[in-house]
C-alpha cells in the first residue's frame, strides 16, 4: 500500500506545476474556512476578555419603556433597600448613575464618564495608587473620587505618577472632589469597541445621588451579586419583588446577554462564511476532478502499458484514487496551514489589540475541518476519473496517441 | 492437467468475430496450432490478416469468440478480466514496436513495473531488475530515463521488463519497426541469445529479415493460417 503512495507522489512530482495549479482552489477555500474559524476563536476569546473587565456578577434592572403609568414604574431609594433585604445574594444595589461631564483639573478641562459606585467594586480594574471608595465614604456620601488611567492621563498630562496626584482636587461644575484612588491600565480598550462599561470618575453613590438625582427617581438600578450567587434566579426574583412592589413591568439585563449576542452574530457569520467556503471547495473539486480525469485521458497509454503488464483494475483505479487523495490532501493541509496563519495575523493583528486578549487557535476543529474537506472532496471528485482509468481497455489504450 | 507437457502454447478452432456495427468481421476463422517450450516463432501476414488480433488473444489482451486457448497449461478462454491480468503478468512479457515504457520514469523503475503489481518488496524488485537490465546488456544506464536513452536501448529496456518475471512465453510485436537496421540486428541478436537459453519467444512482424531469425513461421491471410512451416523453408 505504501508503494502505491510512493507511486502516487512521484507521478505528481513529476507534474508539480499542474499538480500545484490543480489543487490552488481548495487550498483558497480551506484557508477561507478555516481563517474564519481562527478569528471567531480570537472573536469570542476577546468578548470574554471584555467582561472579565468589569465584574460579570452584575445585572441592571429598568422599568420596560412599552407601559402606560412610568411614573408608578419608576424606580426610587426605597426599592435599592427593598431589594438589599428581600433578594438573597445581593452584595450591593445602587442607581444607575452615570452622565458625561466636563471635569475640571484646574489646568485641564475633560469631558469623561462620570458616574457612582458602592464600596463594592463593579470595576476589576487594577489599584495603581491610594484606595478604593470605601463603606465609611459612601455612607457619609463623602465629596471623594476615584479616577480612572484615562482620566489620569487627560487631566493630569503632566504627573510624574498616580501617588502625585493622591489628595488633590477636580471639579465638575462647582462641586469639588478630593482623589483617593487611581486605577490601573486595563488591557481592554472597550472605548475602541464603541461601547463603555466603566467609569472615569467614580464617586460614591450616595454622593452622586445626593449632588445629581435628589427628587427625580433613576432610570434603573445595578446590582451586584455575591460570587457564588446565581444571577438568572437573582434576576428573576428582583424583578418579580418590584412588579409587586410597583405594579407595574421590569427588564433585566446582564453582560452574559451581550456576551451571548455577540457571539451569536459571529456563530451566523461563521455561518455564511462557511456555506460560502463549501460552495468553493465544491468548485475546487470539480477542478480536481477536471484535472485527473485529463490526467486519466493523457495517460490513457501509459494506463494500456500498465494493464498490459498485468496490472488489475483495482490496482489501476486504486493508483488513481490515490493520486486524488494526495492531491486533496496537500491542498487542505497547505490550506489548514495558510488559514491559521491568516486567522492568527487577524486575531493578533486586530482583534487583540482591541480587546487584549489573544484567542488560542482552535486546532481539533481546524484539523477537523482539513481532514474532512480531503475525504470529501477525494471520495466525490476521486473516484469517478480512477473508474474511468480502471475501466479502460488494454489495446484500445495502447493504441492512443 | 496437462498432458503434453512440453506445449506452453495450444490453440485450436480459435475464431474472433468483431461487431462493427451492423457488419460483423471475422479476424480469425478458426486457427488451430501449438508451440513447445522453447521455440522461436514468427507471425507473419499482411496488415489486416489478423496476426494482430491474434497477437492480443495469445497475450490475453483479448479473449477468442469461440475455440480454445491454452496457455501453460491453463485454459484461459473463459478467465475474466482480472484473471487475465493476473495470466498476463505471471506467465507472459510484452515487448512493442513502440517500445512503451512509461515516461519520466527511470529504466530501473520501468522493468521493476511488473514486480510492484505483483507485490513483491521494493529491495527484491530492485535487485531483481538490475539483474535483468545487466542481462541484456544495460545494466549502467539503469537510472535514465527513457528520453536520456536511445531507441535500441529502450527497447533492450522493454525487453528487461517483460522477462523480469520469468514469463512462459515473451511476445513481440514488431520488436524492431521503429528501430535502424544496425539497432535492429543488435536486438535480434538478444533474440537468439534468449531464444539460446531456453526462452518461448514469439514474434509479430512482416518483415522478412526479422522472421527469418526465427526457427518455424506462421503465415497468416485473412483470418487463418496459411503456413506454419520451419524458417528457411520456402515461402
Amino acid at each position: 500500500m505504501l508503494a502505491y503512495f510512493i507511486e502516487a507522489a512521484r507521478v505528481l512530482l513529476a507534474n508539480r506545476t499542474r499538480s500545484i495549479l490543480t489543487i490552488i482552489g481548495l487550498i483558497v477555500g480551506v484557508a477561507t474556512i478555516v481563517s474564519v474559524q481562527v478569528a471567531a476563536q480570537g472573536m469570542a476569546g476577546a468578548v470574554s476578555g471584555i467582561f472579565k473587565g468589569t465584574n460579570a456578577n452584575t445585572f441592571f434592572v429598568f422599568p420596560k419603556s412599552t407601559q402606560g403609568n412610568t411614573v408608578r414604574a419608576a424606580l426610587k431609594l426605597s426599592d435599592l433597600a427593598l431589594v438589599q433585604q428581600d433578594v438573597p445574594g445581593v452584595a450591593s444595589v445602587i442607581p444607575f448613575s452615570r452622565r458625561q461631564s466636563i471635569v475640571d483639573a484646574g489646568h485641564q478641562r475633560v469631558r469623561l464618564r462620570f458616574g457612582g459606585e458602592s464600596d463594592k467594586r463593579f470595576s476589576t480594574s487594577p489599584l495603581a495608587a491610594g484606595r478604593t471608595l470605601d463603606a465609611d465614604n459612601v455612607a457619609r456620601a463623602a465629596p471623594v473620587c476615584v479616577i480612572s488611567d484615562n482620566a489620569l492621563t487627560r487631566l493630569f498630562p503632566n504627573a510624574a505618577s498616580p501617588d502625585s496626584v493622591i489628595g488633590t482636587s477636580i471639579y465638575v461644575g462647582s462641586r469639588r472632589y478630593v482623589i483617593v484612588g487611581v486605577l490601573g491600565k486595563t488591557k481592554i480598550d472597550t472605548a475602541a469597541l464603541g461601547f463603555d462599561i466603566s467609569n472615569d470618575v467614580a464617586i460614591p453613590w450616595t454622593t452622586f445621588y445626593n449632588d445629581y438625582q435628589r427628587g427625580s427617581s433613576f432610570f434603573g438600578i445595578s446590582v451586584l451579586a455575591n460570587q457564588s450567587a446565581d444571577l438568572k434566579t437573582m434576576e428573576k426574583q428582583t424583578q418579580a419583588l418590584l412588579t409587586r412592589t410597583h405594579g407595574s413591568q421590569y427588564q433585566y439585563f446582564d453582560f452574559g446577554f451581550f456576551a451571548q449576542t455577540i457571539n451569536g452574530f459571529f456563530a451566523i457569520v461563521g455561518l455564511i462564511v462557511g456555506a460560502v467556503g463549501a460552495i468553493s471547495l465544491v468548485v475546487a473539486g470539480i477542478g480536481i476532478m477536471n484535472i485527473m480525469l485529463v490526467s486519466v485521458t493523457e495517460r490513457t497509454r501509459e494506463i494500456g502499458i500498465r494493464k498490459a503488464i498485468g496490472a488489475r483494475r483495482s490496482q489501476v483505479l486504486l493508483q488513481f484514487f490515490i493520486e486524488s487523495l494526495l492531491l486533496s490532501a496537500f491542498g487542505c493541509m497547505t490550506g489548514m496551514l495558510l488559514g491559521v496563519g491568516l486567522g492568527a495575523i487577524v486575531d493578533r493583528g486586530f482583534i487583540a489589540r482591541i480587546s487584549g486578549v489573544t484567542g488560542g487557535i482552535p486546532w481539533l476543529e481546524v484539523i477537523i475541518i482539513a481532514v474532512g474537506f480531503a475525504t470529501i472532496v477525494t471520495l466525490v471528485f476521486g473516484t469517478y476519473p480512477a473508474y474511468r482509468a480502471a475501466r479502460l481497455d488494454p489495446i484500445q489504450a495502447l493504441r492512443y496517441e | 492437467m496437462n498432458d503434453r507437457p512440453n506445449v506452453v502454447i495450444d490453440v485450436a478452432n480459435l475464431t474472433k468475430t468483431y461487431a462493427s456495427g451492423e457488419l460483423q468481421v471475422q479476424a480469425l476463422r478458426g486457427l488451430t496450432f501449438s508451440i513447445n517450450r522453447g521455440e522461436y516463432v514468427s507471425i507473419m501476414g499482411p496488415s489486416g490478416s489478423g496476426k494482430s488480433t491474434l497477437m492480443n488473444v495469445l497475450g490475453c489482451l483479448d479473449r477468442a469468440t469461440t475455440g480454445t486457448y491454452k496457455l501453460d497449461g491453463i485454459d484461459v478462454s473463459q478467465l475474466d478480466d482480472n484473471q487475465l491480468a493476473e495470466i498476463r503478468l505471471k506467465k507472459l512479457g510484452f515487448v512493442f514496436q513502440g517500445f512503451n515504457l512509461l515516461a519520466r520514469t527511470d529504466a530501473l523503475r520501468n522493468v521493476t513495473l511488473p514486480l510492484f503489481y505483483a507485490g513483491m518488496p521494493a529491495k527484491e524488485r530492485e535487485r531483481l531488475a538490475l539483474e535483468r537490465l545487466t542481462e541484456v546488456g544495460i545494466g549502467a544506464r539503469a537510472r535514465h530515463k527513457p528520453t536520456e536513452l536511445s531507441g535500441g536501448e529502450q527497447q533492450r529496456v522493454a525487453i528487461a521488463r517483460a522477462l523480469v518475471n520469468d514469463p512462459a512465453v515473451l511476445l513481440a510485436d514488431e520488436p524492431t519497426g521503429n528501430l535502424d537496421s544496425r539497432t535492429s540486428s543488435e536486438i535480434l541478436a538478444l533474440f537468439d541469445r534468449l531464444s539460446d537459453t531456453g526462452r518461448t519467444i514469439i514474434v509479430v512482424t512482416h518483415d522478412e529479415g526479422v522472421a527469418k531469425r526465427s526457427r518455424r513461421i506462421l503465415r497468416m491471410l485473412d483470418g487463418v493460417i496459411m503456413s506454419d512451416a520451419p524458417a528457411g523453408a520456402p515461402a
